[in-house]
């Protein structure tokens, strides 16, 4: 089990001057207690997707049922296409709904009503209509033995969808927050929880609710030689390939999670590449298409006279996500290592 | 019979050398082969189903008996391997399902098509693959029937179309093999299986639709075995009874615990198909004894005492048995020898299974697209590249 005892400044300072009580929980348990959070507040809010009654797959539902009564959390039958056409109809009558796909890997069946409903709707209707209060949660990333389908990260497809938010959160702490900013935007949003991070990760999380806004990146740790970027489980690698390059090269790195996929902070990343010169930016899904190719286009239009090395993007191969090669399929902290190597070298 | 023939000898390959002289001594004393009732099945736009008895033969109840023992003992091999983390992943374990598997194979031809979804590990063998192959696949090593790349729910082998990891997304397939099938005029038919959780998803019904437009000689099969994952089939679907489902397509309900039931329906509907009427639909009522996946108990939604129940009165292997027994068409000590050869067998397999080395890692950037010449996969950064070779 992985403790995360480095809080960010931003962390801190909440902590400092909250007068509320923190819990010692995991990122199903700040999952979950986002979850009541809400129910609580918002008596038009409903959970539904595939066992979300019993607790659900990942037990991020644990007791809301019990709480909150079968009308508001209720399990469908297995069909993702129609949960989020179900989802759209509920957030367009004005209710909170909260859907949840058991994997990421599953949300292709639902990919066309998310990018031609839900995304659409309020642009189609000119303001009349919109499904604002819909948030898709859905289980992402591999988890050492989930192969081709129980692994995948598909925030570049959603990336390239105007009108939807989607948002990974790295920790507990960060997931509450953002999960909860999430259900309360007026824009639907699709939150891709590391599912590897479950159990994984744990913090102390407050237990009343509270917002992390979202289309923020947050600067991890601050550095002037080179800025490494990523979002989710990926995060922590690059906090390691930090530590490691200040160890073995003297090397001082930024590092940022982006928190929000789109829209995305383009100024604190650009305002850090304009510091430091050197872009990493790094993923799970394959690189060609990734969403590291849209950051690093986009630095560059930005920051071309900045840079001091091409940007580097260590992303998983053009692959499907395979079986038994995963340990070699995976962007970790030694190619990440050895691309930071050469960019401080270029 | 001569495509029985062809199926035994098939199996009789991949399984331990018995000497035939063996059986030849015991065979004067049994009866050659024997009348069974089965249950009817209730029908849905049919005049007539499949006959309320059947003749099983000697030969075909060792067969058959074999067949559903290496399913059996396969099943808690791969339950014991996964167990001990030699198998990794997902996996899915068809026990208490094996009539479903060999007694649609004993319907069919082996030059008909089946397609499943994940619980596929018994089709994968009664299609042809030996069970080395499977246990291979499933510890992910190079003699897997995938070459180790494909894992639990996607082994393929001639005319099974696999092995298929998102429920639901097999059913149109099918279907477009049924339309092969019949373009290709050869007379063949295409099963298509799916489960009670997977019945409520839309493209089953799109599907449906198709095959029913194009007159497509598509077999629909249910495998109703009560439970999708952990929801039971009445909380799940507004009509269980999944055989009417298809609504304008004709449909049968059929005890899928009894092999003989099982043979019976598969020949009735494949005869139907291959006459040109059209799609049949299928529902088999089956039990599955582990849970939905090797992190499922499986008990956390059904009692023990639920499953101990099916496991005591409606078992398939024991099914069999009993009746060949009390017909006087095997003896018990012949059966418990044949249970002996497939425990050899099993645990050979096993052991090549955990002795053969993993795919080389060259193998990664393989297969993608059909390449000619190969190109070069895009690595985790611009400084690796894989080759794509297909």
């Amino acid at each position: 089990m992985i403790i995360f005892t480095c809080f960010t400044r931003h962390e801190i300072i909440y902590f400092l001057f909250s007068t509320g009580q923190t819990q010692k929980m995991n990122l199903f348990q700040a999952i979950t207690s986002a979850l009541d959070n809400s129910l609580a507040k918002d008596p038009t809010a409903v959970i539904f997707g595939e066992d979300v009654a019993f607790g659900g797959v990942f037990r991020c539902t644990v007791g809301l049922r019990d709480k909150y009564g079968k009308d508001r959390v209720f399990n469908t039958p297995l069909c993702e296409q129609g949960i989020v056409g179900f989802g759209i109809g509920i957030a367009v009558t004005g209710a909170t709904a909260i859907a949840e796909i058991q994997f990421a890997d599953y949300i292709f069946p639902a990919f066309d009503q998310i990018v031609n409903e839900a995304a659409k709707y309020r642009y189609r209707s000119g303001d009349l209509f919109n499904c604002g209060s819909l948030t898709i949660r859905s289980p992402w990333g591999c988890v050492g033995h989930g192969a081709l389908y129980h692994s995948q990260c598909p925030e570049a497809f959603f990336a390239h969808c105007p009108g939807i938010k989607v948002v990974i959160p790295r920790s507990p702490f960060q997931a509450k927050g953002l999960l909860l900013s999430c259900i309360e935007d007026k824009n639907p949003c699709i939150f891709f929880e590391p599912k590897i991070l479950y159990r994984a990760a744990v913090e102390q999380v407050p237990v009343e609710p509270y917002n992390i806004p979202l289309s923020q990146a947050e600067v991890i740790q601050e550095g002037s030689d080179i800025t490494l970027v990523a979002w989710g489980t990926q995060v922590h690698v690059i906090r390691e390939v930090a530590s490691m390059a200040r160890e073995k090269l003297g090397v001082s790195c930024e590092v940022i999670d982006l928190r929000t996929i789109i829209p995305w902070d383009v100024d604190t990343v650009c305002k850090s590449v304009i510091k430091t010169g050197r872009l990493l930016i790094s993923h799970e899904a394959p690189l060609t298409g990734g969403f590291a190719s849209e950051i690093s286009s986009t630095v560059q239009e930005e920051c071309f006279l900045n840079l001091e090395a091409p940007i580097s993007r260590v992303c998983g191969y053009d692959t499907p996500f395979p079986h038994i090669f995963e340990p070699f399929y995976i962007p970790d902290k030694w190619k990440c290592y050895d691309a930071l190597r050469k960019m401080i070298n270029y | 019979m001569r495509k029985m023939l062809a199926a035994v000898s098939r199996v009789l390959s991949g399984a331990a050398q018995k000497p035939s002289s063996r059986v030849l001594v015991a065979s004067r004393n049994f009866a050659n082969d024997a009348t069974f009732e089965i249950k009817k099945c209730d029908l849905h736009r049919l005049e007539e189903g499949p006959p309320v008895t059947t003749v099983l033969t000697r030969e075909d109840g060792l067969k058959y008996y074999r067949m559903m023992q290496t399913v059996r003992r396969m099943e808690l091999k791969a339950d014991q391997l996964y167990k001990q983390k030699i198998i990794r992943g997902f996996c899915h374990l068809c026990d208490g399902q094996e009539a479903c598997c060999v007694g649609l194979e004993a319907g069919i031809n082996p030059t008909d098509h089946l397609i499943t979804a994940y619980r596929a590990h018994g089709f994968t063998f009664t299609r042809g693959l030996s069970v080395r192959e499977i246990l291979a696949e499933l510890t992910g090593r190079r003699g897997g029937c995938a070459k180790g790349k494909g894992g639990s729910m996607h082994m393929y082998a001639k005319n099974f179309y696999g092995g298929n990891g998102i429920v639901g997304a097999q059913v149109p397939l099918g279907a477009g093999i049924a339309l092969a099938c019949k373009y290709n005029g050869k007379d063949e038919v295409c099963l298509t299986l799916y489960g009670d959780g997977a019945a409520n998803q839309g493209q089953i019904f799109e599907a449906y639709n198709m095959a029913a437009l194009w007159k497509l000689p598509c077999i629909f099969i249910c495998e109703n075995n009560r439970y999708g994952m952990g929801t039971s089939v009445e909380r799940a679907a507004a009509s269980t009874d999944y055989y009417k489902r298809g609504d304008f397509i004709p449909g049968l309900r059929v005890d899928g615990m009894d092999i003989l039931c099982v043979r019976e329906a598969t020949r009735f509907a494949a005869a139907y198909c291959r006459s040109g009427k059209g799609p049949i639909l299928m529902e088999l009522q089956t039990y599955r004894y582990h849970g939905h996946s090797m992190s499922d108990p499986g008990v956390s939604y059904r009692t023990r005492e639920e499953i101990q129940e099916v496991r005591s009165k409606s078992d398939p292997i024991m099914l069999l048995k009993d009746r060949m027994v009390n017909s006087n068409l095997a003896s018990v000590e012949e059966l418990k020898e044949i249970d002996v050869e497939v425990r050899k067998e099993i645990e050979d397999a096993a052991q090549f299974a955990t002795a053969d080395p993993e795919p080389p890692l060259e193998e990664l950037g393989h297969h993608i697209y059909n390449s000619d010449p190969p190109f070069e996969v895009r690595g985790a950064n611009q400084w690796i590249k894989f080759k794509s070779v297909s």
